[in-house]
């Protein structure tokens, strides 16, 4: 096989196109979002209202209206009913998080199967990137492309509140309007992700950009730019090695991911190791001046 | 009336999937009490995700699927320990990156050899078709479990609430954590065949935590976490036979509106008797 048909040969099916225009615009949305979701610590929040979202989009498709509807109610109705569970009874955060999601989603089959609403179960859990129609497509382009802009308007803002929400709230900041406007943006996100790597999968695109930056960078900004890059670069080599190899396309996103977040590791290891030798040295360095100011 | 009740019984398949409903509820119902206790809620839902890839890996080696299971699970657990030490990342980060990284290892396997294993099989759980095999093995399983926690369930609690204290009373507390967690992975490759891969995560959090809102002491939260999970997994079982409904939802819904009914109306803690309680308090005050 040529580098040509590697490279260039896919490009000529229209459906690749389409799928990795998708691929794209979710996996810079998904990155931006990861950096704060990361840091915020709210990184079982994106993998409980992924999966929560199954029985909004059933019933959405059963009423014939746009699934992101649906989805955006279903997971907003996980957050705030985590939060109520919380707040009166004294089970541990996770376990309510863990009751509430695995309800929502064994509810979601069970009306799947109850309401036959048409397609597949399959498509809904793990994605259909390569079958995604030009409504969807459109659908989700304007919703990633509103989550990353009202991001990145706002991104000092948000910044602040997910390093030190009591500090954001002394300098005047609405703490409020920023937690619950981020966890809205989450959903949405999640709404837009789904259509691409399907509901078990959403979690890594939600986690993995951020957590590679992470490793990699020390500033916030820089980590927003390299989580962008690190995303878009295992969409891209997903989908083309899910063409090639014809494997789910999806589970080629999230291994590409783990790949990257390896390289990070390595790469970090190797910065530590770098600069530990290079203190070390400079230290015998100072030592062998100072004892030669002495006149030793 | 009484023949149409009776009529999941007279059918070979629905007794062999209703011994294994209850089996596996029992099963996991027990050990999601201790996990609930630890915090470790999400560390169940990690192993279930993270035994996919070996099941699925399994069935295109032959293999046997526990071994295969047993193998990815320990592989999740140590690569998030590695990760955990050569970064500062958070943990939960770290959880939720290594479990959706096995699931997308499996979903890997099973889309490159699609004739292997049913991805519906996997999902859903075969329940109502469950093969001889896989019933004595899920009734070794159970038995070996319960007698393990019957013998040391005292050990096991005193390791869980307090780590220090038990290696203080010369308790092999590393020894104890390995037999839990193969315990767990047990469990959760049994309860894959009955409810499916993402529903394990329910059967290993509900009857737990709806225990914790009904009682104190832990023997009794024990008990009562049995009952809600055996409970459960028969009437799902039962009920979805007459609905022609799948077998997995239905026994996650069963327990979580358990669950709501016990938020609800628990004697201690529930939400109603809570709120009376604070109205007559302040009534008290008024007057």
């Amino acid at each position: 096989m040529t580098l040509h048909d590697f490279f260039a040969a896919p490009l000529s099916h229209e459906f690749m196109q389409r799928a990795l225009l998708m691929g794209l615009v979710v996996a810079i949305s998904c990155a931006i979002l990861s950096c704060y979701l990361v840091l915020r610590g709210w990184s079982l929040m994106g993998d409980a209202m992924s999966h929560a979202v199954l029985p909004g989009i059933v019933l959405a498709r059963f009423a014939g209206i746009p699934l992101a509807i649906g989805a955006f109610l279903s997971g907003l109705a996980c957050a705030l009913l985590t939060g109520y569970l919380h707040s009166h009874t004294r089970i541990r955060e996770d376990t309510v998080l863990g009751v509430v999601f695995s309800s929502m989603l064994g509810l979601g089959m069970f009306l799947f199967v109850a309401l036959h609403p048409g397609g597949h179960l399959t498509h809904i859990l793990f994605g259909n990137l390569l079958g995604i129609t030009d409504i969807n497509l459109w659908q989700n382009i304007i919703i990633a492309g509103v989550v990353a802009m009202i991001i990145l308007l706002k991104w000092r803002d948000y910044m602040l509140y997910v390093f030190d929400s009591t500090y954001a709230r002394v300098t005047g900041l609405p703490v409020p309007l920023l937690h619950y406007s981020l966890l809205i943006l989450l959903t949405m996100t999640a709404v837009a992700a789904i259509q691409a790597v399907g509901v078990c999968l959403v979690v890594a695109m939600l986690i993995a950009p951020g957590i590679t930056a992470q490793m990699v960078c020390r500033r916030f900004s820089r980590m927003l730019i390299v989580a962008g890059f690190s995303s878009v670069l295992a969409c891209v080599s997903g989908i083309y090695a899910s063409f090639h190899l014809d494997a789910s396309t999806s589970a080629c996103i999230v291994l590409s991911q783990a790949v990257i977040f390896m390289f990070a590791c390595l790469w970090r290891r190797l910065v530590d190791i770098h600069r530990s030798t290079a203190r070390q040295s400079k230290a015998l360095l100072g030592n062998t001046n100072t004892l030669a100011e002495k006149g030793v | 009336m009484q023949t149409l009740l009776a009529e999941p019984f007279t059918y070979m398949y629905m007794n062999k999937a209703m011994l294994s409903g209850v089996l596996v509820g029992l099963l996991c119902s027990l050990l999601s009490v201790y996990l609930m206790l630890k915090g470790w809620s999400l560390i169940g839902d990690a192993l279930s995700h993270a035994v996919v890839p070996g099941v699925a890996g399994a069935y295109a080696l032959h293999l046997p699927y526990s071994v295969g299971a047993f193998f990815t699970g320990a592989a999740a657990a140590e690569a998030m320990l590695l990760i955990k030490k050569f970064s500062q990342l958070r943990e939960d980060a770290i959880i939720g990156f290594v479990l959706s990284v096995f699931f997308a290892a499996g979903l890997f396997i099973i889309s490159l050899n699609p004739t292997s294993i049913s991805l519906t099989s996997m999902v859903y759980g075969h329940i109502l078709n469950i093969r001889d095999e896989d019933l004595w093995q899920i009734i070794a399983i159970t038995v070996g479990t319960l007698s393990i926690i019957a013998l040391k369930w005292r050990d096991l609690e005193l390791v869980f609430f307090d780590e220090t204290h038990a290696f203080a009373c010369g308790l092999p507390v590393n020894g104890l954590r390995i037999l839990f967690f193969a315990l767990l992975t047990a469990a959760v490759v049994v309860s894959m065949q009955t409810v499916g891969a993402i529903l394990v995560i329910s059967l290993i959090v509900t009857p737990g935590a709806t225990a914790y809102l009904l009682s104190d002491r832990f023997g009794r939260i024990l008990w009562i976490a049995a009952a809600i999970g055996t409970l459960t997994s028969f009437l799902g079982v039962y009920l979805s036979y007459f609905a022609d409904g799948a077998t997995g939802p239905f026994i996650v819904i069963l327990q979580s509106v358990i669950f709501l009914l016990a938020f609800l109306f628990a004697p201690k803690y529930g939400h109603i008797p809570q709120w009376l309680h604070q109205r007559d308090t302040l009534r008290e005050k008024t007057t």
